[in-house]
């Protein structure tokens, strides 16, 4: 019993608190501040915006 | 105090930490990361390609039992039973799982900008994988199966996958903590929350079903809780993940709303872990439980509209590219499934609903346009996107990846809608007093029969695209090849095809 009891105290406690001190680090490191910072972060000078990166059907491969 | 440059500057081989970026900080180019990958990841790909072989021939023979009993009949450890939970085990433990810690790590190494660390460490959590899901799947076939549904591997196997599942947390976590670009992007929220749910999720549910069981109707909960939660907290997160990435990179614009894809994720982890009870509509449960668990799965419309609303968007003015792009093909597939599966799911999840079709095919629908129309096709198309990166090749058949788009979209549609309308008919029937139970089943033989033909669609599509990924790895393995550039660059027409 004292396993499962282990348990359900981590599911009950831990967890929701591990997400509220997850959004409070993210409020305060400024993750929510910059939308349109975050968006361009699959894109950099190799890869900008506006370059298509996977273009390989349609006719001119074999 | 260390600063986190020198810890890196001091893992990493050579100049890995060169380029500038949006921060301005150091940032690993794209090729070195790529190639950091190369091993790690393919061995989870590969790896992960051979189980869902293997659970594609054994969908078949479940398949063909239902409707011609007779078949392979004389195995004893081929019965339907048998082969029904390692078909399950094989592509959800075997092949989704191991695909999806491959699309992961490059991912995190790609947004956290930064080669691959610890590689020893992600590669003995991949022999462990395999392994434990060898050992598990054949401890189903020799009729081990704990018959607990998605938890159905021996109690002997389940450590070994336990290990690898930690191990897997503890690498992503290092990646995340020795990450070069500060600012995260939300598949990051989604890949970081993923790899810690789950070992979660699966060391409870073992503790509390296998381990140390609790009472009665609680193993239900547990058990329903568990395998829901499995759909909505690792593979759901994992598939959304890829598709936040993968669609603006490809069409090279950024996602319509970036407020809007952190709402999503958020209200994921709000509503999704509550879900579970909804399977137990009419069981002997408290009837709050079931009630809570119905209001969450409405209130999943938030996030699942919300992300329908930013895919679409971002995807307004670009379809046109659906064409030239095998990875955006299958990333838009998979992200109109996902909403589709989940305004079902939502539906289903309601008691008047839930009463006709839960113990009916419409079930098995459900959760196939789930876990192959959405996360399975978003897993095909982030494979189609790093493979040639990794490898530095391009894919040597366009026509091998048509016959995989197509086999598997028209299989996929094949299974999911007649046997979703099927399903509704067996429950009404089922319902029905007046009607004899031999009645429903012989209604079923038909649909059951074309069930069968969508999984030759489905397998045809498989043979084809592991037929591409080994051609793709003999050109690896060719003494010199000029680097392609085309799908690098995206410059169609500049193609190097020399030696």
């Amino acid at each position: 019993m004292s396993v499962i009891a282990f348990i359900l105290l981590g599911s009950v406690v831990l967890l929701p608190a591990a997400g509220l001190l997850a959004l409070r680090w993210a409020t305060s490191t400024g993750q929510f501040r910059c939308p349109d910072k975050a968006a361009l972060l699959p894109f950099d000078e190799v890869e900008p915006v506006g370059l298509e990166t996977d273009r390989i059907l349609g006719g001119n491969r074999r | 105090m260390i600063n986190q440059s020198q810890t890196l500057r001091a893992l990493l081989p050579g100049d890995a930490l060169t380029g500038g970026g949006i921060d301005g900080g150091n940032k690993a180019a794209l090729a070195e990361i790529d190639a950091s990958c190369r091993v790690p990841v393919l061995f989870f790909f590969l790896s992960g390609l051979a189980w869902l072989l293997a659970g594609t021939v054994l969908a078949l023979v479940a398949s063909i039992k239902l409707h011609t009993p007779g078949f392979l009949a004389g195995w004893e450890w081929l019965t339907f039973s048998n082969v029904r939970t390692a078909h399950l085990n094989t592509v959800i433990y075997g092949f989704a799982s191991q695909i999806s810690v491959g699309v992961t790590i490059w991912l995190m190494c790609r947004l956290c900008r930064i080669p691959l660390v610890a590689p020893g460490l992600i590669t003995v959590a991949n022999l462990f994988y395999n392994l434990g899901v060898t050992v598990g799947v054949g401890g189903i076939l020799l009729g081990d199966s704990t018959a607990i549904e998605w938890l159905e591997m021996p109690r002997y196997a389940t450590p070994i996958l336990f290990i690898s599942y930690a191990l897997i947390a503890v690498w992503t976590l290092v990646t995340f903590r020795l990450r070069a670009e500060r600012h995260l992007y939300v598949s990051q929220w989604y890949l970081l929350a993923a790899v810690l749910w789950f070992p979660w999720l699966y060391g409870t549910a073992q503790v509390m079903l296998l381990i140390e069981p609790v009472r009665g109707v609680v193993q239900a909960a547990v058990n329903w809780w568990f395998a829901h939660n499995v759909l909505g907290l690792w593979f759901t997160p994992i598939g959304l993940a890829s598709i936040y990435y993968f669609i603006p990179k490809v069409i090279g614009r950024p996602i319509h709303s970036y407020y809007l894809s952190v709402l999503g994720f958020w209200s994921l982890a709000l509503f999704y872990n509550w879900n579970g009870m909804h399977h137990l509509v009419g069981g002997p449960l408290p009837a709050w439980m079931i009630t809570v668990s119905i209001v969450a799965s409405v209130m999943m419309l938030i996030p699942v509209i919300t992300v329908a609303i930013n895919h679409h968007f971002t995807m307004v003015g670009h379809f046109g590219k659906l064409k030239y792009s095998p990875t955006l093909r299958f990333m838009v597939f998979g992200a109109v499934s996902y909403t589709l599966a989940s305004l079902q799911g939502v539906a289903s999840a309601v008691r008047s609903v839930s009463e006709v079709t839960h113990f009916t095919h419409h079930t098995i629908a459900h959760a196939h346009l789930g876990m192959y129309a959405f996360f399975t096709m978003v897993m095909f198309g982030a494979m189609y996107y790093i493979l040639p990166r990794i490898t530095q090749r391009e894919w040597p058949s366009t026509g091998l990846i048509s016959l995989h788009f197509w086999g598997v979209a028209l299989g996929i549609v094949l299974y999911v809608v007649p046997m979703s309308i099927m399903g509704f008919i067996q429950g009404t029937m089922l319902n029905d007093a007046a009607v004899r139970f031999l009645d429903v089943v012989q209604f079923t033989l038909p649909w059951l029969k074309l069930r069968t033909l969508a999984g030759l669609l489905l397998a045809a599509g498989h043979v084809a695209f592991v037929l591409n990924v080994g051609w793709l790895l003999v050109r690896m393995f060719e003494p010199y090849r000029k680097p392609v550039v085309r799908i690098l660059t995206g410059e169609a027409e500049t193609v190097a095809a020399g030696k």
